[in-house]
């Protein structure tokens, strides 16, 4: 049969690194076999003390001494502890339960220390997040738009290289037109607008920071006006004006720096980030930086003469698909759309009246040519 | 799973060779160059936080990279990211190594890695972050040193005391004490030896010839300040 070891046996006159051996309980003691085969003289339980030990706190560490060498022998094994406890006399026992009452020890601190461990980093990680706008906002003030916009840029590639790009067309010419119209009224912009419609029947658009803007074309073909495109435009350009990508950055850099200190400044903690890179540019907008891109929105388009009838019918219309999902607030980043269309309307109250002029495109040609390309088979 | 030291002394190699359908371990970054039949899978699932939480809750790594030979028989060549020694350690089933995580170099499929939190005092003055690696099962293990690796074996009850910066790696039945290097507070950093770690036997203790955190700090005065 093959040596099976089962504990390690230490003593004065044997290599540091210990012996693999293969320990037996019988009725007497311990008989002891070393990995070289060589049967030990058996130890009686008389001459044996025993404590816990190892890294965990998880090992038995029996100790006697033999020959005049001490021996300590560690064993892990739990079935051969088991049967240790099992065959040992009374006396010893009292051992047993000195060592295991250690083990209980040992382990109530630990726990008590991770417990208090976790609590300050739950408390650090949550004071980083929710105390740090401020902060965030003043270190966001440092950073020059260039390197914003080749952030934005660099993942605007990572997401379009999985995308199909709709590059001319009425909805590319109508998407320009709307973006055109609103970045004309923004005075002294650090940022150079540019806009991607994508094929895709997601009803969305989003803006990375540095000024790029993507449009899915399902908003289009979702939207009753073309104002409405508009108004999700406003508020879109409007998180690359007040730079709240930025924030999210800059916070989640901060919390990962936290992290770093936690696990040691680990070489995988930066792979990690890399690979993170895109997501952390997407990330979710808190509720603050939606209510002001929202009302910030709506003044550029009051400023660019575009009906905000269309960004009030839009959160309206959400408002309507959200009473079917019953979805919570407490647990979303953007406001409920109900409240936000009530905000909008409100503030609109305050602005000074204005005619609207329409758009030069023709919103049913727009619409129709989504429809049409859908209609075709993919390649 | 044969497992080769090409170079040894300051700029090591390890030269893997796997069967077909064996996989291996190693720390990520540390490929250098595979055979085509080998597949590496680092894949982070679920996101940062997902990860995170993984890791501190269950002790499951995210950072290693598996090698596997998914087509057929190949070689895979691995490298440490500092200059230094790399050791190979044959794991018997009873012995287990305790690795700081800048230490861990790769392993075979069978060894078995889990993350381990420190003690509280170890964590905070140690630099090396509250975890660090417990590694058991059968197969092989290559640890890497900045500078050359240097094991010292201790008898039992036998006590020896080691520089924070200088641990590699110490198997599981030593245990140890952080403490000041000099009595009092000042003479303890001004010596440049802050905190310690007392080790009692049995067992064994790997410590690296050079010290990461003394060289980051030599050679910062060598690099010009950012010209505005």
């Amino acid at each position: 049969m093959a040596f099976q070891s089962n504990a390690l046996c230490f003593g004065s006159d044997l290599p540091g690194q210990g012996i693999p051996s293969h320990v037996e309980t019988t009725p007497e003691g311990l008989a002891l076999t070393f990995s070289d085969q060589h049967s030990q003289p058996p130890v009686p339980f008389d001459q044996l003390s025993l404590e816990a030990g190892g890294f965990d706190h998880d090992q038995l560490v029996v100790k006697w001494t033999q020959g005049g060498a001490s021996r300590t022998l560690y064993i892990k094994d739990a079935a051969v502890i088991a049967a240790f406890r099992h065959a040992a006399p009374p006396e010893l026992l009292a051992h047993f339960d000195r060592a295991a009452a250690s083990v209980r020890q040992v382990r109530t601190t630990r726990r008590t220390v991770l417990l208090a461990v976790v609590g300050l980093l739950v408390t650090l990680g949550l004071g980083a997040w929710f105390g740090s706008d401020a902060l965030a906002t003043w270190a966001v003030s440092l950073i020059p738009p260039e390197w914003e916009k080749q952030i934005g840029e660099s993942a605007m590639k990572d997401v379009l290289a999985q995308q199909e790009v709709v590059r001319e067309g009425p909805v590319v010419d109508a998407v320009k037109e709307m973006t055109t119209r609103l970045t004309e009224q923004i005075a002294n912009s650090p940022y150079q607008f540019t806009v991607t419609v994508v094929k895709s029947p997601v009803v969305n658009a989003f803006a990375l920071p540095g000024g790029s803007v993507v449009v899915f074309t399902g908003l289009v073909k979702e939207a009753k006006s073309p104002e409405e495109v508009a108004g999700v435009l406003g508020h879109e350009i409007n998180h690359v004006l007040q730079r709240h990508g930025m924030e999210r950055i800059v916070k989640t850099l901060g919390v990962m720096a936290i992290a770093a200190i936690v696990f040691g400044d680990q070489q995988g903690l930066i792979g990690l980030a890399k690979q993170l890179g895109v997501e952390i540019i997407t990330l979710k907008y808190n509720r603050d930086q939606e209510t002001e891109a929202d009302l910030t929105g709506l003044r550029l388009l009051h400023k660019a003469k575009v009906d905000p009838a269309g960004m009030i019918a839009f959160f309206e219309r959400l408002a309507q698909s959200e009473k079917e999902t019953q979805r919570v607030e407490l647990l979303s980043t953007h406001p409920m759309s109900a409240r936000r269309a009530g905000q909008l309307t409100a503030e609109l109250k305050a602005l000074p009246k204005f005619l609207p002029e329409p758009f030069a495109f023709d919103w049913e040609k727009v619409q129709a040519s989504i429809k049409s390309s859908d209609a075709q088979p993919k390649l | 799973m044969k497992i080769e030291i090409l170079y040894p002394g300051a700029f090591p190699m390890a030269r893997v060779q796997l069967a077909a359908g064996e996989s291996l371990k190693a720390e990520s970054g540390a490929m250098v160059s595979i055979s085509t039949t080998i597949d590496v899978e680092s894949k982070v699932e679920g996101g940062l936080l997902k990860a995170l939480s993984r890791r501190v809750l269950t002790g499951e790594h995210f950072f290693f990279q598996t090698l596997r030979a998914v087509r057929g028989a190949g070689e895979a060549l691995l490298a440490p990211t500092v200059p230094g020694d790399i050791v190979i350690i044959e794991l018997d089933g009873v012995h287990e190594y305790l690795v700081q995580k800048d230490g861990f170099l790769a392993g075979s499929e069978q060894v078995r890695i889990e993350s381990k939190m420190q003690s509280l005092a170890r964590g905070l003055l140690g630099g090396e972050g509250f975890f660090i690696l417990k590694i058991s099962g059968e197969g092989q293990l290559i640890l890497n040193s900045f500078g050359a690796i240097h094991k010292v074996e201790l008898k039992p009850d036998e006590e020896y005391i080691v520089d924070n910066s200088h641990l590699v790696a110490w198997t599981a039945t030593t245990t140890y004490k952080i403490e000041k290097a000099s009595s009092g507070w000042i003479s303890s950093f001004t010596s440049g030896e802050g905190f310690v770690c007392r080790f009692r036997g049995p067992g064994l203790v790997y410590l690296q010839s050079r010290n990461p955190q003394g060289f980051g700090s030599w050679i910062r005065q060598f690099i010009p300040a950012s010209s505005e």
